[in-house]
């Protein structure tokens, strides 16, 4: 990772030794639900382990009636506030995974007492009986992400951003040498009747794309690849806040605002392959299928499969489809299905894990699998839902 | 006057001797190879500091007589080289060690040469010296029939090589090492290697008679140990004019270092890249990629197939096809391998009767009293530890073996297995008897983690989960050998930018690479495209693969980092998919671990060289209870 992008002056103080003088005075007090909440959402962007101390703290800041809770590994930064009793404004840090264990254990509805001695440096937690001090940094050393100018900005409803991220997001690869396969390319393109907000993900094997009508601001943003774990991140949060989200873009850096939680990542800095050449557009042979029959077919018979190959080729007649698999290990397995299937008959081998992770996405009554030969990508879509497609490319058995 | 002059002859001669006399052993290398060109059946290697003062080499070969010696030690003249019929050297077939004709002029040059000669039937011998180039006239002088050849204070004309020496124990070891090969390749002649007054080699001539092979393991157990005798196998093989003969250790037999493989073509040790690949791959299956083998490999070739003269040293050969030889060697080691698939090495037993019989006390065999009293009173001081956990090791035993079957007519009795928390004793129907069977029949199972069986004459104890895992992994072995390795297409193929013979030599091989499940084809110049890779593979670093296989083809002539990776996937699901230590076992599962490791190749080590079972003979016990 690398530390571009922060204040050179916070990193030189990151690992000093620390004065009585360094703490800041903080007293505020909270309910223990709302600062529960808060922790959640930053603590699980903090790693476990961590070489710079401070990375494993939150920052806590109170001002005027709110505190705002930061917490960042360095590539994503996550930001939130919520209003509590300022007694004495001010700045701390500690250990996030240690405070949110903590409140995680307190007494529903209690009243949380938190006050940051500014002689030795410790942090009190009160809680009725309970009094916790912990090891504190101080406020000055904690690492901010300056997110420079996001000159592309627009909002989108927080089910359509879901939508584009749950479609794509399970064929991000996790093999770091082609890194910039390890997230979600999110970019515009105009070329069908209306310009579109599209994501697409692939791992070399499958590929997943979703679009969503373009929203007032996001033409002309540069095309960005969002890193695997910001996007789990994002995942979480929207689960939770919903409603309307902020975005702003920048080349190197993307920030989601969700009315009191802002959370930025950094970018994965290189170049997404050109997609669209290897989704296949003269794909004849048309095969329609109950999605979900389809996809209970398939996991049955893989059953029979080894755990590392687990390969199921797939027979097309005219209106049949065979599903089989071999493992000389342990048997056999075939189904049949009745399928809406005209053109020549074809053989074709896929991956089942590959096969039910796309069928897991389709929602739609009916599926339709376009193909062309039993060494060429598949084009998988929902054929009630044109916005998202998927791409398969077989497996040779 | 003309810029540029001819050097004179003795400045060319020590130019000369920087390529061929590089240090002291290449100096012994030289006169060794001469003498046994010469017919020699005993040589007598002296060396003094390191060979630097001293390196006198007697033999009792065909000699010279006082018309050759002046000859000889002129540049460019041998005996070696055959006229062909148009009156011109034959460089093609050479059949001899030597043939350049430069040793001996070359050490000439950079050393004190004395060389004292008597050919075959003549009446004297005669002598000649030459002092860093200066040659003295000849004169009569005494000494057996065969030829004596002294160098003394061997580069003291060419002091910049002096300061290059290493340690005289260095320069000790190499020359050492140069015999070692020499005398590996000629069977047939005594050697004897003396530095200073150390006597560090004895090998006598072996007798040819009883059989070729029988000579060359028993010279070759002489120079490598007796070890070595007794785990290799022998090697034969032929195709197309090659033959290929020598001794492979068995898998468990392996070290650490790839010091012991020794290459011998026409009878000279050759260092080459090919015989390295073609040992690893033949191994790949049965060792740990930081465990090597030990072999020793002849080669004999139709000498125009091979070309010798490549280095001045010799110590590089290229051979017409390699392809040929590599093939050769690989299918020779791996028929001799698979067919020896039951055998752990003895090395293993040994060493477990070793561990059981060192808590004997040495100071009981007579004559092995230690020296001072202080060593004695430690070596008391551990025997009494020693017997102490001899007790206590019986003790446990005892309580370990008190369910197990008494041993009467073992043939008879049911095979029990003790629950040792419980006590509870479970049954299996009476055994076979265990004639029948080479891995005997299970007795018990100790910790949860080894098969005690009892075969006709002896114990077998097997490591249940090394054992089961080598099962798993050539049963997936056989799996895929039937139905192919399947392939994952990628919709993004990878295209890896390679230099461009790099390149070439890869898509040279790609039907091989195929077969493995791994498609590639090129991609423009100096490039290639990967278009499906082994969906065993989870995550693949293709970029490095290929790299890797690219840098191996020029390294070693052979790519088999695929292989090996693949190897290792396979590996890794048999690890998990096999029983593991810790599980307890029924006498019926024991006694069907031991059938199938029967009927299964290369079940006797585990993927990683171990052994999965070691055999002590009754003999063995009887030894270590001294009843013999």
């Amino acid at each position: 990772m690398t530390l571009s992008g922060f204040r050179a002056e916070t990193l030189k103080g990151l690992q000093g030794y620390r004065n009585a003088g360094d703490w800041e005075e903080m007293k505020i007090t909270i309910e223990r639900g709302a600062l529960l909440k808060s922790l959640n959402h930053v603590q699980s962007v903090v790693e476990r382990r961590n070489t710079i101390p401070i990375l494993s703290n939150v920052l806590l800041r109170a001002d005027q009636g709110q505190l705002s809770l930061t917490a960042t590994d360095l590539d994503i930064e996550v930001i939130e506030a919520v209003d509590v009793d300022v007694a004495t404004s001010g700045g701390t840090t500690a250990s996030a995974h240690t405070l949110y264990d903590i409140v995680r254990k307190l007494p529903d509805g209690a009243q949380v007492e938190v006050v940051q001695n500014p002689e030795d440096g410790r942090l009190t937690l009160q809680a009725g009986r309970s009094k916790f001090a912990l090891q504190s940094l101080p406020q000055e050393d904690f690492p901010s992400m300056s997110a420079g100018d996001l000159p592309h900005r627009f909002d989108i409803p927080a089910d359509a951003l879901s939508r584009l991220v749950d479609k794509t997001r399970f064929a991000i690869s996790t093999e770091e040498t082609r890194y910039y396969l390890n997230g979600i390319y999110l970019h515009t393109v105009d070329e069908g009747p209306e310009p579109m907000l599209r994501a697409v993900a692939t791992d070399g094997h499958r590929l997943a794309q979703a679009d969503f009508p373009c929203p007032e601001g996001a033409a002309g943003m540069p095309g960005v690849i969002i890193p695997r774990k910001t996007v789990l991140e994002l995942q979480k949060l929207i689960e939770e806040e919903g409603g309307l989200i902020q975005v702003g873009v920048s080349d190197t850096k993307i920030r989601f605002e969700f009315g009191n939680v802002t959370l930025t990542s950094k970018l994965i800095d290189g170049t997404f392959p050109d997609y669209e050449r290897v989704i296949p557009t003269e794909n004849d042979k048309m095969l329609k299928v109950d999605g979900k029959v389809f996809a209970q077919a398939v996991d049955r018979v893989s059953t029979i499969s080894t755990e590392k190959s687990r390969a199921v080729k797939i027979n097309l007649d005219e209106g049949r489809l065979t599903l089989t698999v071999n493992n000389p290990d342990s048997g056999s397995a075939t189904e049949e299905l009745a399928v809406e299937y005209d053109s020549a008959p074809i053989e074709i081998g896929f991956n089942a894990r590959y096969l039910l992770d796309i069928a897991g996405q389709l929602e739609g009554d009916v599926a339709s699998f376009l193909m062309a030969d039993s060494g060429s990508p598949t084009l998988v879509r929902d054929s009630e839902d044109e916005s998202a497609l998927y791409v398969l490319m077989p497996m040779r058995v | 006057m003309s810029r540029i002059r001819r050097l004179s002859e003795g400045t060319v001669n020590r130019i000369a001797a920087g390529e061929v006399v590089e240090r002291p052993a290449s100096a012994v290398k030289e006169l060794v190879e001469n003498a046994i060109d010469a017919g020699a059946h005993h040589i007598d290697i002296i060396i003094g500091s390191g060979g630097r003062e001293l390196i006198r080499i007697t033999d009792d070969g065909c000699g010279m007589s006082a018309e050759e010696l002046p000859i000889a030690i002129e540049r460019h003249a041998t005996s070696k080289l055959a006229l062909d019929e148009r009156g011109g050297e034959d460089l093609v077939n050479i059949a001899s060690l030597g043939f350049r004709g430069e040793a001996l002029p070359s050490i000439g040059a950079v050393a004190r040469l004395g060389i004292t000669s008597r050919s075959q039937g003549a009446e004297t011998a005669h002598t000649i010296t030459v002092e860093g180039g200066d040659i003295s006239p000849i004169e009569p002088a005494a000494g057996p029939e065969g030829t004596r050849i002294e160098v003394r204070d061997l580069f003291y004309a060419t002091p910049a090589r002096l300061k290059f020496m290493k340690s005289e124990r260095a320069e000790t070891t190499a020359v050492s090492d140069v015999v070692k090969r020499l005398a590996m390749a000629h069977p047939d002649c005594g050697f004897t290697l003396t530095s200073g007054t150390r006597n560090m080699m004895r090998l006598e001539a072996e007798d040819l008679s009883t059989g070729e092979d029988e000579a060359r393991l028993r010279r070759l157990a002489a120079v490598m140990g007796r070890e070595f005798g007794e785990n290799a196998l022998p090697i034969r093989a032929e195709r197309e004019g090659v033959r290929l003969s020598g001794f492979a250790g068995l898998p468990t037999y392996n070290r650490g270092r790839a010091d012991l493989q020794f290459l011998f073509v026409n009878g000279r040790p050759v260092r080459d890249k090919l015989l390295v690949g073609a040992v690893r791959g033949a191994y790949a299956d049965f060792l740990a990629r930081d465990r090597h083998p030990i072999v020793a490999l002849f080669v004999d070739i139709d000498p125009g197939e091979v070309d010798v003269n490549v280095h001045p040293a010799k110590t590089e050969v290229r051979f017409r096809d390699s392809g040929r030889v590599r093939g050769l060697i690989v299918g020779a080691l791996r028929l001799a391998l698979t067919e020896a698939g039951h055998r752990a090495s003895t090395t293993v037993a040994d060493s477990t009767l070793g561990a059981l019989r060192a808590q004997q006390p040495t100071s009981y065999q007579p004559g092995s009293y230690p020296a001072s009293p202080s060593g004695w009173s430690d070596s008391s001081a551990s025997w009494r530890g020693a017997s102490a956990s001899v007790q206590q090791a019986a003790h446990q035993a005892q309580a370990g073996f008190a369910g197990l079957a008494p041993s009467g007519r073992v043939e008879d009795q049911p095979t029990e297995t003790i629950d040792p928390l419980t006590g509870e004793v479970t049954m299996s129907p009476a055994a076979p008897a265990p004639v029948e069977f080479p891995l005997g029949v299970a007795r018990g199972q100790l910790h949860e983690t080894y098969i005690i069986a009892q075969t006709a004459d002896g114990i077998v104890i097997v490591d249940q989960h090394a054992a089961h895992e080598r099962l798993v992994y050539e049963r997936m072995k056989q799996d895929i050998a039937q139905s192919g390795i399947k392939r994952q297409g990628l919709l993004i193929p990878e295209v890896v930018e390679l230099d461009e013979d790099a390149a070439e030599r890869l898509v040279a091989r790609a039907p091989q690479f195929a077969e493995l499940g791994f498609v590639l084809e090129a991609f423009g110049e100096g490039a290639v495209v990967v278009r499906e890779i082994p969906s065993l593979f989870k995550k693949l670093d293709v970029q490095g693969l290929v790299r890797d296989l690219a840098d191996e083809l020029v390294e070693f002539g052979e790519a088999l980092a695929l292989k090996e990776r693949l190897e290792e996937v396979c590996g890794t699901i048999a690890c998990h998919g096999s029983v593991r230590s810790g599980r307890r076992l029924t006498g019926e599962e024991m006694n069907a671990l031991l059938r199938e490791m029967e009927a299964t190749p290369h079940s006797g080590q585990c993927n990683h060289g171990r052994p999965t079972y070691v055999e002590l003979k009754l003999a063995d016990i009887e030894r270590l209870f001294g009843r013999r």
